[in-house]
């Protein structure tokens, strides 16, 4: 009889847990049709990845050879508050007309020592880092 | 008894049904960072606003980000209104590049392009930040 019973509670479980996941899936709805186009992707840039790998190795040397003294500052706002960079993950680059952006997610430490997340991307023209944001 | 044990059979369903939807979010979270299942990780949220900023509706994303004063609220709506009928700019693109989460927060990226209305391309990215279902950071 108590067998019985577990296997019944069991059930029970089991049936609730594949309602939960049901309702999920009706109130978890993915993002809507987008009404404009959108471009193809395309590999990472080279000289794109060269940057992100130095930032990857905590490199200032080789960064400060690849980056002029503007990017430099504004990819210091783009990565602002991580200032102990951790992981960085390329997600994707799409070309327009010659102009490529590269886009890169980047975790990492705050001063405080708080775990942290931005994005930010690369411009690249002409096989050149021309700016980020 | 009888009511007894419908009581715990139905505390056992609906316990099992709140841990069955939380596995849910949390395997779907992992799906959308990785781009499992076909999808592109892609969040509800972050195209809402974008088509919101693109189609000059802040009405659209006001429910989607930090409440602002109605003083600024007023002003966004008479730029959008002057910005609407001056067709001064034309979207022309709107690719979702990638994201990413850390525990509550998400980042999403996108590439935008636009036609200003003297005729000039416009091709720019920006990222958003989503915390607790609002975007706090957009650049």
């Amino acid at each position: 009889m108590s067998e019985v019973r577990a296997y019944g509670t069991l059930a029970l479980f089991v049936l609730g847990l594949a309602i939960g996941a049901v309702a999920h899936q009706f109130t978890d709805r993915g993002p809507g049709d987008n009404p404009y186009p959108s471009l193809p992707r395309t590999d990472e840039p080279a000289a794109a990845r060269d940057v992100v790998q130095a930032i990857a190795n905590d490199d200032p040397q080789s960064l400060s050879k690849m980056l002029s003294s503007d990017i430099l500052t504004d990819l210091g706002t783009a990565l602002d508050p991580i200032v102990d960079v951790r992981s960085t993950k390329f997600v994707g680059a799409v070309e327009s007309e010659g102009r490529l952006l590269s886009a890169y997610i980047i975790t990492g430490k705050t001063s405080d020592g708080n775990d942290f997340v931005v994005g930010f991307v690369l411009r690249v023209a002409n096989d050149q880092v021309v700016g980020v944001n | 008894m009888v009511s007894r044990f419908r009581a715990a059979s139905l505390a056992t369903v609906v316990v099992g049904a709140l841990l069955g939807f939380l596995i849910a979010s949390a395997v779907g979270l992992v799906a959308q960072d990785n781009g499992l299942f076909g999808g592109n990780g892609e969040s509800p949220v972050a195209r809402a606003y974008m088509l919101g900023l693109l189609q000059r509706n802040p009405s659209a994303i006001s429910s989607i980000r930090p409440q602002q004063g109605i003083a600024r609220r007023a002003a966004e709506l008479q730029g959008a209104a002057t910005s609407r009928s001056a067709s001064s700019i034309q979207p022309l693109s709107l690719t979702y590049l990638g994201g990413a989460s850390l525990g509550q927060v998400q980042v999403h990226i996108y590439a935008v392009g636009l036609r200003s209305s003297s005729g000039v391309d416009q091709f720019f990215p920006l990222a958003l930040t989503i915390a607790g279902g609002k975007v706090v950071r957009s650049e």
